[in-house]
């Protein structure tokens, strides 16, 4: 087991009342599993994927992974867990314009003491498992959605994670670009045995998963 | 990658921010650098100019004052030339030059003149415990007055034969004002009968205008023996840095020597620190305005750049940099802009100095290196300063700024 949470809830104090995002989550994923979280928006996906990467404080409940109690530790902590252990893939890249493909997908490692060398062969290996060795030093605004979602992919598995938490990662992509992104992390997932919990609204792509988990209204159905 | 790199990067993305961040203190720097590369050559200017005029500080016995220094009376007070000692040991910052001085009223072939003992140059050089206090006279510094002998031209066309005498003025030797040679007809290498003892004169002083014109001098032992006063003098005449004496120096002499009375030649004194204050008031104000509109302006630059950046600084959290990894990204970039500002205010500030001073002051300017350092204290400071806040906020960047839901 990588992943357990246990009666794990989000209040949020609202104008118009308190707000259950979250209300009383308990699952857990084994290694090399790749869980897929729908619902509707609002449904409390994303903040239960915020709540996971310890971006978020949970009101009340406990979440482990690889044994870290991520709601009780401290930011400092936190950091430092996720700049070890944790990969991101967002919905919109989130890639640094001013950065080439080769540097946006070294910037992980600008916090990790490792010489020039070994981070730009571990960013050539990754830019090369993505498909795009012959991109690495094209700026983001010179690739296409899907080369740049590749790029944000080879960023999330420079730190060598253990657990990959996807955040709508097909979402800005056409179906043929969606399901190219998919089929990358499926083989991720199954090559590397890397972890990957991803949130989408999206059916075709839940049905990529191992495990899927639905929510409404901040409930486990 | 690495944190330096990341910052670089970001700067060359942003190079008209950046230069429009730095305008405001880059300005603030070249503005007081080019007013103090003007102020140091005026205030050297008018150190030289007044140490030309001698002595500021004057150390009488207590029971003297001023008119009876000049008068040189048979009973004028005297005090111990052990006096001397107490202050070169006393180690006060500022004592720049000390001339003891033994002075009498006598009479030579029924003409008053005032016999004056003073201690050669020569004399000074051989008390190791002076020179080690640099009592003979050091390089000029700003603000300060250097000696006369040492440094400055006393506008005599045989200056230097002028100076060789009187800093080996021998026991049997003497030097002659122009106003008594030329009432008792004496020149160069004639020879003097001073209260009963032969003396050969090594030197006639060109015209003054000032006392000395009618004054003889000898060597101070001659005098405190011919006179009958050993060990003792009638004044010293102390060549003080005007600073110190506007920063306390007198009242320290004082303490020093309580028994006696210390006068300044106050108007010149009253000149130079007036023009000092005057020009270190103006450096402040620069000071204090740069202060606020070069930290308000780089503060405004790094939160514009910040907001700017809220969603790259959110993924750089989510990845796992830490607050202090940003706060030390934000002060970094503060640090280089403030160097930045620093070396590039100082090359205008001392372009503008050198271009306008010959203008303003009437004064060739030159670069004044050690107002590097000044120039980047001051920016590095300023920029830190005024970046702490906007980087404390960038800190607190939410990490989920890319969420898509958020």
């Amino acid at each position: 087991m990588i992943l357990k949470t246990t009666n794990l809830c989000k209040n949020y104090q609202h104008k118009d009342g308190l707000i259950n995002a979250l209300n009383n989550i308990n699952f857990e994923v084994n290694e090399g599993d790749f869980i897929t979280i729908t619902g509707a928006s609002g449904s409390g996906k994303t903040t239960l994927l915020l709540s996971l990467a310890g971006l978020i404080k949970t009101s009340s409940g406990q979440i482990l992974i690889n044994d870290f109690d991520i709601a009780s530790a401290s930011d400092g902590k936190l950091s430092a867990f996720r700049k070890n252990h944790i990969g991101f893939v967002m919905q919109s890249f989130a890639l640094i314009p001013y950065l080439t493909a080769i540097e946006n997908v070294m910037l992980p490692l600008a916090i990790h003491k490792l010489k020039n060398n070994i981070q730009t062969e571990r960013a050539l290996a990754l830019l090369e498992l993505v498909g795009l060795g012959d991109r690495k030093n094209h700026f983001p605004k010179e690739l296409s959605a899907g080369q740049q979602q590749r790029v944000a992919i080879a960023r999330a598995l420079i730190n060598q994670p253990t657990l990959i938490l996807a955040d709508e990662p097909t979402g800005n992509l056409d179906p043929t670009l969606a399901e190219d992104i998919l089929n990358l992390l499926k083989s991720i997932n199954t090559e590397k045995g890397i972890t990957i919990l991803m949130v989408t609204h999206s059916p075709l792509a839940a049905e990529y998963g191992n495990q899927k988990i639905h929510l409404k209204d901040g409930q486990i159905v | 990658m690495n944190l330096r790199k990341l910052i670089w990067l970001e700067f060359k993305q942003h190079k008209s921010q950046l230069v429009s961040g730095l305008l405001a203190i880059t300005l603030g720097i070249a503005v007081i650098v080019g007013i103090r590369s003007i102020s140091v050559v005026s205030e050297k200017a008018v150190a030289v100019n007044l140490d030309n005029l001698g002595a500021n500080i004057l150390v009488l016995p207590q029971a003297s004052n001023v008119d009876n220094y000049y008068s040189a009376d048979i009973d004028a007070p005297t005090m111990p030339e052990e006096y001397v000692d107490k202050i070169v040991t006393s180690n006060l910052q500022g004592v720049d030059n000390l001339s003891p001085k033994l002075t009498r009223r006598i009479k030579i072939k029924n003409e008053n003149i005032v016999l004056t003992g003073i201690l050669p140059k020569n004399e000074i050089a051989s008390k190791p415990m002076w020179q080690q206090s640099g009592l003979l006279g050091n390089d000029i510094q700003t603000s300060c007055a250097s000696t006369n002998s040492a440094n400055q031209s006393l506008g005599l066309k045989d200056e230097k034969l002028q100076r060789k005498v009187i800093d080996s003025l021998r026991e049997d030797e003497c030097l002659v004002g122009s106003a008594i040679a030329s009432r008792l007809k004496l020149s160069d290498n004639n020879n003097i009968e001073i209260l009963g003892e032969k003396f050969k004169i090594s030197k006639v002083i060109n015209e003054t205008g000032t006392i000395d014109d009618d004054r003889i001098f000898i060597h101070l032992r001659k005098a405190q023996q011919l006179l009958k006063i050993p060990g003792q003098v009638s004044a010293i005449e102390i060549m003080g840095c005007c600073n110190a004496i506007s920063d306390g120096l007198l009242s320290k002499l004082r303490n020093v020597l309580p028994d006696t009375r210390i006068t300044t030649i106050g108007q010149i004194v009253a000149t130079q620190i007036q023009t000092n204050k005057m020009m270190n008031k103006v450096s402040l104000i620069f000071l204090i305005i740069i202060v606020f509109v070069g930290g308000i302006s780089i503060g405004n630059f790094m939160w514009a750049n910040i907001n700017e950046r809220r969603k790259e600084i959110g993924m750089l959290r989510m990845i796992g940099f830490n607050k202090a990894t940003i706060y030390k990204m934000m002060l970094t970039k503060a640090f280089v802009l403030g160097v930045l500002g620093g070396l590039i205010g100082y090359v205008l500030g001392t372009m503008a100095g050198m271009w306008l001073g010959p203008e303003l002051a009437g004064l060739p300017v030159k670069p004044v290196p050690s107002l590097i350092f000044v120039s980047l204290i001051i920016s590095i400071g300023v920029s830190i300063i005024g970046s702490l806040i906007p980087s404390y906020l960038a800190g607190r960047i939410d990490p989920f700024k890319n969420m898509q839901e958020v």
